[in-house]
């Protein structure tokens, strides 16, 4: 029994991980029956549920795939890492392949590292004019251990550094020897709004993430209405896919619901996802 | 219709075996001497096709009777009509699997 229980354990490995549960729960059923039935051969039963493996490659071939769309709405942390990470080796091999201007070199390429720390230093006080700070609140919880937080935090600064390396690589290659001081004016000017939005993105991505799984929070659904916000709130609230929690962001922002607020679900509620 | 063309012999001796009243995998199985790897696959891909659907047993009945809960397994409208085509294709079909009360509630 140990056997055949450990070879539908192992082919459940390949199965999908949404339909694992499922179909392992409708392995062991079957099992129990064909070894009722077959209680006099167990070899029998083995080649049964070898034939699993065969079952759980058929449904990890037919997994449906990810379209371009779902892709690139970065839904998982490592792919939205993955896709900053592409972008800044993209920027790098751009940045290393700028001739060198010998004397000529533009404005932009005189300490670049300077420029570039007085450029975050602009965006960075012209964000909070374009969005919230403020990641919400997060209540402890048995699920927002330290390793949690932490990885949460790691999500975010790395997402930032990569952010930075772009920017730095972007100075680099529009740092083009001969631009003339306007242009390379207008350049700068052009990054640093750039180098805005990126950092506006980071931030706005990060609260719409799950802070357990770290994944885009899913099915907005509008709750109540904006006249009863002296009784009620009304906002949007944002569900976990894999059941983690709920997120509640406000319309409009009061005295007693200031910022968005995350609720944790119980372990319980996971079985339905 | 693309469906209909497509299926295979062992597709519609699976399909008939559901509409004959075996109606989960083992039965299956058992009945059209198909090797388990075989008739799951083969149940997936019908069931991604629409052709049957499945549906898992009241957990209370199982317990009531000590045994693990079933997924049964169900012909849709569409696996129907793609049944009569089956049979029109493959005539020796119905002999080769008795029809058999369906034992499910």
């Amino acid at each position: 029994m140990k056997l055949q229980l450990a070879i539908l354990q192992t082919a459940a490995l390949v199965v999908p991980r949404q339909q694992r549960a499922e179909w392992l729960a409708e392995w062991r059923s079957e099992l129990w029956y064909v070894r009722r039935a077959s209680s006099h051969c167990k070899r029998g039963v083995t080649a049964y549920c070898l034939g699993a493996f065969k079952d759980a490659f058929f449904l990890r071939r037919t997994k449906p795939r990810l379209s371009v769309r779902e892709i690139l709405r970065l839904e998982s942390p490592f792919h939205c890492t993955a896709f900053l990470a592409a972008l800044a080796a993209v920027g790098a091999l751009s940045a290393v392949q700028i001739p060198s201007g010998g004397n000529e070199q533009s404005m932009l390429m005189q300490r670049p590292l300077a420029r570039l720390l007085m450029l975050v230093v602009f965006a960075c006080l012209i964000l909070p004019s374009t969005t919230s700070l403020s990641l919400g609140e997060y209540p402890a919880n048995r699920d927002s251990s330290w390793p949690i937080r932490l990885r949460r935090w790691i999500f975010l600064l790395t997402k930032i550094g990569l952010i930075l390396l772009i920017v730095y690589c972007q100075l680099l290659f529009l740092a083009d020897p001969g631009t003339s001081g306007l242009a390379a004016n207008l350049r700068i000017q052009g990054l640093l709004w750039g180098s805005i939005y990126a950092f506006r993105w980071a931030l706005s991505d990060q609260r719409k993430r799950c802070p357990v799984c770290l994944r885009l929070l899913t099915n907005p659904a509008q709750i109540g209405q904006p006249a009863h916000n002296f009784l009620e709130w009304s906002g949007t609230e944002l569900i976990c896919a894999r059941g983690h929690g709920l997120l509640h962001v406000p319309e409009t922002p009061t005295s007693w619901f200031d910022t968005q607020r995350w609720l944790y679900l119980h372990p319980s509620w996971r079985d339905i996802f | 219709m693309a469906v209909e063309s497509k299926l295979s012999h062992t597709a519609a001796m699976i399909l008939h075996a559901i509409h004959a009243g075996y109606v989960y995998g083992f039965s299956i199985m058992e009945m059209t001497g198909l090797p388990s790897g075989t008739v799951y696959p083969a149940m997936r891909r019908l069931e991604r096709d629409a052709l049957i659907r499945s549906e898992w047993e009241q957990q209370s009945i199982a317990v009531a009777e000590q045994r693990p809960a079933r997924k049964y397994y169900k012909l849709t409208r569409a696996g129907k009509a793609t049944l009569e085509a089956a049979h029109k294709r493959y005539p020796l079909l119905a002999r080769l699997i008795p029809s058999q009360e369906v034992e499910t509630a």
